[in-house]
């Protein structure tokens, strides 16, 4: 056999592709398919928020806080105790909220107050010791009483409500996870600016059907526009998640007058030094 | 963040292509050269053709994807398929890798390399999917002259 020496053909290992046309299909594969992806839960979460069985929501809800319910030990039952009345005075007369409500009081220098899935209702004990009536503390509750009411709590989860949904149907929860770090972005919930303002009449619904008169329930809302510029900056942080503007506190006035809803009347005190800055000192233990 | 990707990506791209271009050219240049003598893969369970002397030459090249390849590669792997950024890696490492044992073949003064395997392994860490993404093609046969 006599050897014949030919040239190599090109083309047979390699593929007579461009290389940025090839990665322009793939591109646009990927970017297509997580686009719908994207959709497709928007849409399923959508459908889960206002669907979601209460048994389903609480299991949720459970597994979002099974680490609190071991902080919650710490905190002074007399604080609870009265948080608890408050919230059913609100709720009295009311019978739209679709599941059982628990308050968690946490430790926690900033100062804000949420709405978990299942009915859970965070409140930091920096709010609780900014309080100066029992009203603008109802006010707090009841505006998170609203976002709960509306299932804004489940809508603001969005996209990852589908994937909390489907772990705790399978059971593989978050029981160890970090659910300090998880709550932190959870107080973080964005809503909508409707969202917001449907939440604050109802609340403020909720106050005068409790007391009989909106007064003082907005000083929240009154002592941040003149004290945003208070180097303690504390009461600030619940409004950087409850965004306020004079705008809001004129629309509340506004719809108070126009349902004829009284803005005038009796302050109630709140409980003597319940809140004070260190719940758990002697002194206050005390009194 | 976002701006270094892209300029990764152009480096990787740009680069890269030129870096591969060059080297097909080289390649095929020198195989021009080297066309007379034959590579073949028998040898191993057949009789050997008649020659005074034989040897063992080996040629090994590492040859490494761009950034740009392994971004491609990276995509790829979500969808599957043809991975067509690393078939231009690997046909320069295999090409590479014979001309380097023919051209030592060729020195000694072979008429024939005879019984030519190829190997390839992988360079760096495969666990994490990062850092170097690289392969060593080895060729290997039997010169005889």
């Amino acid at each position: 056999m006599v050897y014949k020496p030919k040239e190599i053909p090109e083309d047979i290992n390699v593929t007579s592709v461009h290389p940025l046309i090839n990665f322009a299909y793939l591109l646009g594969t990927v970017a297509v398919v997580s686009t719908l992806i994207y959709v497709v839960l928007g849409a399923i979460a959508t459908q889960l928020a206002t669907r979601i069985s209460p048994e389903m929501e609480a299991k949720i809800g459970q597994q979002l806080v099974s680490d609190l319910a071991k902080k919650d030990k710490k905190v002074d039952a007399k604080q609870q105790q009265y948080l608890d009345s408050l919230l059913a005075d609100l709720q009295k007369s009311d019978s739209s909220s679709y599941t059982p409500l628990t308050i968690h009081i946490q430790k926690s220098p900033v100062s804000n107050a949420a709405i978990l899935p299942g009915g859970h209702i965070l409140i930091t004990a920096t709010l609780l010791a900014e309080a100066e009536s029992e009203n603008e503390l109802a006010f707090v509750l009841a505006h998170e009483l609203g976002h709960h009411v509306a299932r804004d709590h489940l809508k603001g989860l969005g996209r990852s409500l589908v994937f909390l949904t489907v772990a705790s149907m399978l059971g593989i929860g978050s029981g160890d996870a970090n659910v300090v770090g998880m709550t932190g972005s959870l107080t973080n919930l964005h809503y909508s600016r409707q969202q917001e303002s449907a939440a604050d009449v109802y609340a403020l619904n909720a106050i005068v059907r409790c007391y009989g008169h909106g007064n003082a329930s907005l000083d929240f809302f009154n002592r941040i526009q003149t004290e945003q510029k208070d180097p303690r900056g504390k009461l600030s942080s619940y409004f950087s998640t409850h965004p306020l503007t004079q705008q809001r506190i004129n629309d509340l006035h506004q719809i108070a007058s126009q349902r004829g809803w009284k803005m005038e009347g009796d302050i109630t005190n709140l409980p003597d030094k319940i809140f004070d800055e260190e719940p758990n000192s002697k002194s206050n233990q005390e009194s | 963040m976002d701006i270094v990707f892209v300029i990764l990506l152009c480096v990787g791209y740009f680069v890269g292509n030129y870096l591969e271009k060059k080297h097909f050219q080289n390649i095929k240049k020198r195989e021009r050269q080297t066309i007379h003598v034959p590579v073949v893969t028998f040898g191993a369970k057949q009789e050997l053709p008649d020659a005074n002397e034989a040897a063992l030459f080996l040629g090994s090249v590492v040859v490494s994807a761009d950034y740009f390849k392994m971004f491609a590669s990276s995509l790829r792997n979500l969808v599957g398929g043809r991975v067509v950024v690393y078939e231009s890696v690997l046909d320069r490492g295999r090409r590479e890798a014979i001309l380097r044992m023919k051209e030592q073949a060729i020195s000694w003064g072979a008429t024939q390399v005879v019984n030519v395997r190829l190997e390839t392994s992988t360079i760096g860490n495969r666990t994490s999917g990062k850092g170097l993404v690289a392969i060593e093609v080895t060729a290997y046969g039997t010169g005889i002259r």
